[in-house]
């Protein structure tokens, strides 16, 4: 047979098992438990996508497992918690981890004079670890005496609005005076790392002749951010407080994901980067990296769960029965086709949907999708057509890890924000990537609404056979381990 | 004999050391030997000698046959597992109906405990076939994947409430009957010995097994994998006895854990146990025997003195100095110093020739 007719033949069978496997669970579960499992079932699938997109593409790209997605799942739970409850803590750091970014972003600035330095062998090989080393020391420096438990504090005084936006005290944030420094500092020690990672004297490094006007950018609007955010510190927050709820949300949810995309590309490109030479050390160096994050949340925050209060749209009792009487009134249930329904799942479904979509438009129509498609087939082959294939990393790093994030954030309202909360998820992100086959998005798609709907219906028969909810968390396992014994490469995945 | 001194020096004074401790403790805190402090660093030291089995067995997975696998937790907990449900749940039973006495010695009890080991024996078997069956094909993040989500069922298994009459569920299984003349806390000097018996016996054991000549070929596998079919060697077969020989003595560590605890519970075969004996190997150095001992030396001091001076968060401090060591010393402190250990030498020897030729042009 041809491969064209085999395509469309296992095309064809795929949806007649699927519609057949849908159809028997309609008629044995009866209309109203079949939809309201299967939206169950599609709010996990978003989220699990949203872990397993990022998981997929890092690993289609650079073949690199990061075992700290979940805590990226989870410091994006906590990051839009922070901004939504009380932006205190964010507004105080902020200006600490602008001008550690910014630090390092102006050593690219630098880059073609750092690598020409005439450097003997045995500097070259110990410059980069004494910069790194010194990098951190100041670093360190920096956020000497900060006071960061007490920022972090500040989040656990709940906050409440009323419409007449009567707050509760706001912290006051350290003296101008004395904070100053850190930023400076932090700047520094940012320079420092990034000239350590940058391999100083090494000729074989390629960089990319780019005129100096595009090479200045990134650093100066980093450092106006800086400056202005070192100002605003304590303005800021009141002026987020006060804002409407679901504004705020909205709010949070881009905090969340462009933390998580800086905190991305913070990680690449320091952590990451100097370990390419050795790639089983970077599964080590993430793993290691999520157990620091996860207790970091402890000692900030204290190992408690936090419940985040769901913004205004979501959260007045009641049952809307269109979509337009939701928006109207800001119901908490929705009833669709005579079934009770969380609105707020129903927000979390789009955001999957949407999010699959952006993913599917940065692929196939922009050229950063090309050239991440191409880098999945052949990196090499990309870098020697001049394109600055380290740069793209660093991209798709941060696009990851702000997906995780962003689903860390959707999921919060409804889930317990905790330091284990990303666990659970980076594991089905996981069985999601190898049931869809590594580096594809659509894979991560399919597999993630297959293991959605599989842990919906699992726990749905588990409650009706009185089984244990053991059965739903098994059974994505038991799918995978079918899969891979089919399909070693995945449902989407291309043969070696 | 002669040869292990030859090779292994240091070993065999850690052995020394290990076996005098108790006495030497005696006699310079002037305490008894089974009570107080004595009794405490006993435990510490018996805990270290179970962890440093395990450890050198995931060693054996990773360092020596290159499959990183974040399984491990399953044969430790397997093994852990068998030991506690024959002891809690099988033994009473048949101590019950029969008691067969040699002088003062139970006899039966000492069968049953030997036959909860070979039980543990063969269902660490039965897992290391299992993961090998199904993860032998993938390689690389596949097959870490792979195992991770593997040992995840098996802890699901243990935490599912069907079998909570057996396994205690979520809980676990606490306060094991262990026969009297073992039991760590009445006997605890007993247990020490034998701990370390178990630690001295492993250790040799795996050192013949890496040294034989399939011991070499599952190295070589782990170098170039065409390589070593090219040569007629079939990497699958070596590399799933390697992964079975591993998830052996990870159960025999495991079934020792078990006694020690007198407990079983699932956080046994949890993610969290292999990324400790993950640590532990790294920290002490990959591709050694000598490392992982290290790592789970240096591991269990950390956890005493770190959580006094920490506090309950002394894991971050650990997981800093984990990225730390992953990031400048990534073949752990023993393959660092095996490899600058040469380079020192050099140095000291240039040292001695400075001296040297500073004195000749004085005749």
């Amino acid at each position: 047979m041809k491969h064209e007719n085999k395509k469309i033949l296992y095309i064809v069978i795929a949806i007649l098992v699927i519609f057949g496997v849908l159809y028997g669970l309609y008629s044995y579960a009866g209309q109203e438990a079949f939809i309201r499992t299967t939206l169950s079932g599609l709010t996990l699938g978003s989220l699990f996508f949203l872990v397993a997109a990022g998981l997929t593409l890092i690993f289609g790209l650079m073949d690199v497992l990061n075992f700290a997605h979940g805590s990226m799942f989870m410091l994006g739970a906590y990051a839009g918690w922070q901004f939504y409850t009380n932006p205190t803590f964010i507004f105080g750091v902020l200006p600490l981890v602008l001008a550690f970014v910014a630090g390092i972003m102006v050593i690219p600035l630098i880059k073609p004079e750092l690598v020409r330095l005439k450097l003997s062998d045995s500097w070259q090989k110990r410059l980069p670890k004494l910069l790194y080393l010194a990098g951190l020391i100041v670093g360190v420096l920096a956020v000497l005496k900060f006071d960061i438990a007490g920022l972090a504090e500040t989040a656990m005084v709940a906050i409440v609005t009323t419409s007449t936006g009567a707050l509760a005290e706001l912290s006051p944030q350290e003296p101008l005076l004395r904070f100053m420094w850190r930023p400076v500092l932090l700047f520094i020690s940012g320079a420092l790392v990034a000239a350590g990672v940058s391999k100083p004297g090494d000729r074989a490094e390629i960089t990319a002749p780019e005129p100096l006007k595009n090479r200045l950018v990134l650093p100066i609007i980093l450092l106006v951010l800086t400056i202005l955010f070192t100002f605003v510190r304590e303005s800021a927050s009141e002026l987020v407080l006060l804002m409407n709820g679901n504004l705020r949300f909205a709010l949070a949810v881009i905090v969340a994901t462009l933390f998580g995309f800086l905190l991305g590309a913070l990680i690449e490109i320091t952590m990451i980067r100097p370990l390419y030479i050795r790639p089983f050390f970077i599964v080590l160096m993430t793993l290691g990296l999520s157990f620091v994050l996860r207790e970091l949340v402890q000692v900030l925050w204290d190992p408690l769960a936090y419940q985040m209060v769901r913004p205004p749209l979501f959260a007045q009792p009641g049952r809307a029965s269109t979509i337009a009487e939701w928006l109207a009134n800001g119901s908490s249930t929705i009833s669709i086709a005579g079934v009770t329904f969380p609105t707020y799942r129903l927000f979390v479904i789009l955001l999957g949907v949407v999010m699959f979509i952006f993913v599917t438009l940065l692929m196939t129509k922009s050229r950063l999708g090309m050239i991440i498609r191409a880098g999945v087939q052949d990196p090499q082959m990309v870098e020697a057509l001049g394109i600055n294939v380290k740069r793209v990393f660093t991209i798709v790093f941060a696009l990851g890890v702000a997906l995780a994030a962003l689903g860390g954030i959707g999921a919060a309202p409804f889930l317990p924000v905790q330091p284990m909360m990303g666990d659970q998820y980076q594991m089905q992100g996981f069985i999601t990537v190898v049931i869809g086959g590594m580096g594809s998005y659509v894979g991560a798609f399919a597999g993630a609404m297959i293991l959605g709907m599989a842990r919906a219906f699992g726990d749905y028969f588990a409650l009706k056979l009185q089984l244990s909810p053991t059965i739903a968390e098994a059974s994505t396992v038991i799918i995978m381990i079918i899969v891979l014994l089919l399909r070693p490469q995945g449902l989407f995945g291309k043969k070696d | 004999m002669k040869n292990i001194w030859k090779k292994d020096k240091g070993f065999v004074i850690f052995v020394a050391l290990a076996f005098a401790f108790p006495f030497i403790f005696s006699l310079l805190g002037q305490t008894s030997l089974t009570e107080g402090t004595n009794k405490f660093w006993q435990g510490q030291l018996i805990n270290f000698f179970i962890m440093a089995v395990f450890a050198m067995s995931y060693d054996l997975l990773i360092g020596y046959a290159g499959m990183l696998s974040f399984g491990h937790a399953a044969s430790f907990g397997g093994g852990a597992y068998t030991v506690a449900l024959l002891l809690e749940h099988v033994a009473p039973d048949i101590l019950k109906s029969y008691q067969i006495f040699i002088g003062s010695t139970n006899i039966t009890e000492i069968v049953i405990l030997i036959v909860c080991f070979l039980a543990a024996i063969l269902v660490s078997i039965l897992i290391g076939l299992l993961f090998s069956a199904s993860a032998m094909r993938v390689k690389g993040a596949y097959f870490a994947m792979l195992t991770l989500a593997l040992a995840t069922a098996l802890n699901l298994l243990a935490r599912a409430t069907d079998f909570v009459e057996w396994t205690g569920a979520d809980e676990g299984m606490h306060g094991v009957p262990v026969p009297l003349w073992i039991n760590p806390t009445q006997n605890r000097l007993t247990f020490y010995f034998i701990a370390l018996a178990f630690l001295v016996l492993a250790y040799i054991l795996m050192k013949r097994i890496v040294s034989s000549p399939t011991g070499r070929v599952i190295q070589a596998t782990r170098e170039n994998e065409d390589r070593a079919r090219m040569i007629g060697y079939n990497p699958v077969t070596y590399r799933t006895l390697a992964f079975v020989i591993a998830s052996v003595f990870a159960g025999l560590a495991g079934g020792f854990y078990a006694l020690w605890t007198t407990s079983a519970s699932p956080s046994m075969t949890s993610g969290v146990t292999t990324v400790n004996v993950l640590i532990m190997t790294i920290l002490g150095g990959m591709g050694t025997l000598v490392g992982p001992l290290l790592g789970a030396g240096i591991m269990q001091i950390f956890s005493q003195f770190l959580y006094t001076w920490f506090g309950a968060r002394w894991p971050l401090v650990f997981g800093i100095i984990f990225v730390l060591i992953v990031m400048f010393l990534p073949y752990g402190i023993v393959g660092t110093w095996r490899l600058q250990g040469f380079k020192i030498k050099q140095g000291w020897q240039r040292l001695l020739e400075l001296t040297k030729t500073k004195e000749t042009p004085e005749k």
